[in-house]
């Protein structure tokens, strides 16, 4: 018994390891997907625990998502030459928020996972259904366009004819949609 | 703007939705606990996002400047959206000019409320450079969402090459019956003694020379030069140029042509200006200090282009070369088209002087021992072209870019002195 939690331990801080490796991978790669294996990987490391495993996952989770809002945003911070003033405060106050909102989340769905019933063939497809609603759901929401009226043109410089001539540049990390 | 999801809600749902199917899998409801903050993160940054509704200007503070001098760009942005806009701006620019600083600024603006952003734009170079549009990229305030286009107009801005100050310049063999500086060899009214000579009937009585009457016991008078205006033929080579890391000698040659200009209208000098090359450009003698603006601002558009066509004196307009002005080629003696056009202008008749503007600094010999051969071989060839276009009288002043041009003009001056006769036209 002492064998088996001497070896989880060392599997935990082994994987630690390679997570803080993924986010400092991600960092220098400028890519977000090195850290969300480190989040999958930190996530699944919650299984090794034996004890108090639901009670601690609202909690987990809000940390895991704290955890990959400041890598990504330290990523898309990266190339930034000149930061103004409020913008870290308010990196701050969002990151805090989601804490929050990833805690709230997480205990709401341990209080549903508390009073389900048994474990069904028809509960699980209850579960898939669940699932595929919810991904769908955010699909559409991602697809959405809204029709907004575009913003109003500010004060005309010199040659506003000539700015479309210049193409556009793509800035790193984003994917037109 | 372009909307555009961040690369982050892929991830979000992808390990989200292996936490929900592997909870349903082993039946561990705790990975579902962990997913759903990630997938309900995601949800309500997607439903929260709004397309921002930012606007924004670029002035400069000067739309002129002189090359290593810095302008100033205000960005004004303003966001009339209904929620905080976090904008990532990078300001476009010519390559020439660098951007303080050089990457994009992050900055958030307040619904309702503007911001302004200072950078510096430094002219690295001469010549006719722009400054904007604004490339921006505002973010929902979850990081969810981005939107990315251009926001501003593009502003010139004109970075005039420096200029050395030239005390010396090339005499002209002919002058014009212009008011000038250049000391004349005809006689007439004028300061610089010439001559005395027996009084004759016209001759006023202030010129009468009365020592050289009192030694001579008869009237004597004094002659002298008049000091008038040349003309004077700027023409560039923009047939080739040697290109270093550092700049080129068209660099160089657009800065001397820029001085020597300057120069010759303060002295009162007609100045033309021919850019001879792929493509033929060229500005009528002309005075003062409209010509001077107006041969700065051709020459800001001065490039190399490319050609093989051959071209001859007859493509350049004979108003632009008058018959006794001084020609000043400013060459970096690299083409072969350049140095017949130079030989042909001797060969009937005009005044040519060449000022070389060297490439060797931005040809280095090379490593290897044959490299070094040919490299002084190269030296040999340049050095019998030099020799070539001297037999015709052409001086050659050889400008090296770190150095003044006066004392290459010089050298010149002596050269035209020992072969004047050579030279008369």
């Amino acid at each position: 018994m002492a064998t088996d939690a001497h070896a989880a331990s060392a599997l935990a801080w082994a994987a630690t390891a390679l997570a803080v490796l993924l986010v400092a991978v991600g960092a220098l790669a400028r890519s977000a997907a090195p850290v969300h294996v480190a989040v999958a990987l930190l996530g699944a490391l919650l299984l090794l625990r034996h004890d108090l495993r639901l009670l601690l996952a609202p909690a987990y989770g809000g940390g895991l998502l704290v955890i990959e809002e400041l890598a990504t945003r330290s990523i898309e911070l990266a190339g930034v030459r000149m930061l103004g003033r409020g913008v870290m405060g308010a990196r701050a106050a969002a990151a805090g928020a989601t804490a929050a909102l990833g805690a709230c989340a997480g205990a709401l769905a341990a209080l549903a996972v508390t009073g389900a019933p048994e474990r069904s063939l028809a509960l699980t497809a209850v579960g898939a259904a669940a699932i595929v609603v919810a991904f769908g759901a955010i699909g559409r929401l991602g697809r959405r366009t809204r029709a907004e009226p575009p913003a109003p043109a500010g004060p005309p410089s010199v040659h506003p004819q000539r700015a479309a001539a210049l193409p556009v540049e793509e800035l790193p990390n984003e994917r037109v949609v | 703007m372009t909307g555009s999801l961040s690369p982050r809600v892929a991830g979000l749902l992808a390990v989200a939705g292996a936490g929900a199917v592997a909870a349903l899998a082993s039946g561990r409801p705790e990975l579902a606990v962990l997913a759903a903050p990630l997938l309900l993160f995601a949800g309500v940054g997607l439903a929260l996002a709004q397309r921002p509704r930012v606007s924004a200007s670029i002035e400069l503070d000067r739309d002129r400047l002189l090359e290593g001098e810095r302008a100033r760009a205000t960005v004004t942005l303003a966001n009339h959206g209904a929620s905080r806009a976090e904008v990532e701006l990078l300001l476009a620019g010519s390559a020439l000019l660098a951007l303080e600083p050089p990457g994009p600024v992050l900055v958030g603006v307040a619904p309702g409320a503007t911001t302004t952003l200072e950078l510096t734009a430094l002219a690295r170079r001469w010549g006719a450079h722009s400054v904007g549009p604004a490339l921006v990229r505002v973010r929902d305030p979850l990081g969810i969402r981005a939107w990315s286009g251009q926001l501003g107009g593009r502003l010139a801005l004109r970075a005039f090459p420096r200029e050395q100050r030239l005390r010396e310049l090339v005499a002209p063999l002919a002058t014009q019956p212009f008011l000038g500086s250049h000391v004349a060899r005809v006689r007439g009214e004028g300061i610089e003694f010439a001559d005395v000579r027996p009084f004759a009937p016209g001759d006023r009585a202030r010129q009468v020379n009365w020592r050289a009457t009192a030694r001579r016991g008869a009237l004597y008078v004094t002659e002298r030069h008049p000091e008038h205006a040349s003309d004077v033929v700027l023409l560039l080579d923009t047939f080739a140029e040697a290109r270093g890391g550092a700049g080129g000698t068209l660099d160089a040659a657009v800065r001397a042509a820029a001085a020597l200009a300057r120069a010759h209208l303060a002295r009162r000098d007609r100045v033309a200006l021919v850019d001879f090359g792929g493509t033929l450009h060229w500005l009528e003698p002309a005075f003062g200090t409209a010509q001077l603006y107006r041969i700065v601002d051709a020459l800001l558009a001065s490039e190399i282009a490319f050609s093989y066509a051959w071209r001859a004196v007859e493509s350049i307009p004979r108003r632009v070369l008058p018959p006794t002005g001084l020609i000043l080629a400013i060459t970096p003696l690299l083409d072969e088209r350049s140095l017949r056009l130079l030989a042909d202008l001797r060969r009937r008749g005009a005044d040519v002087t060449v000022i070389e503007v060297s490439p060797f600094a931005h040809t280095p010999p090379g490593r290897t021992e044959s490299d070094a051969v040919a490299h002084r071989l190269w030296r040999l060839q340049r050095e019998a072209i030099r020799a070539r276009l001297q037999s015709l009288g052409i001086g050659v002043a050889v400008w090296e870019e770190d150095a003044m041009l006066g004392p290459a003009l010089e050298g010149v001056n002596r050269f035209r002195r020992s072969a004047r006769r050579s030279l008369r036209v």
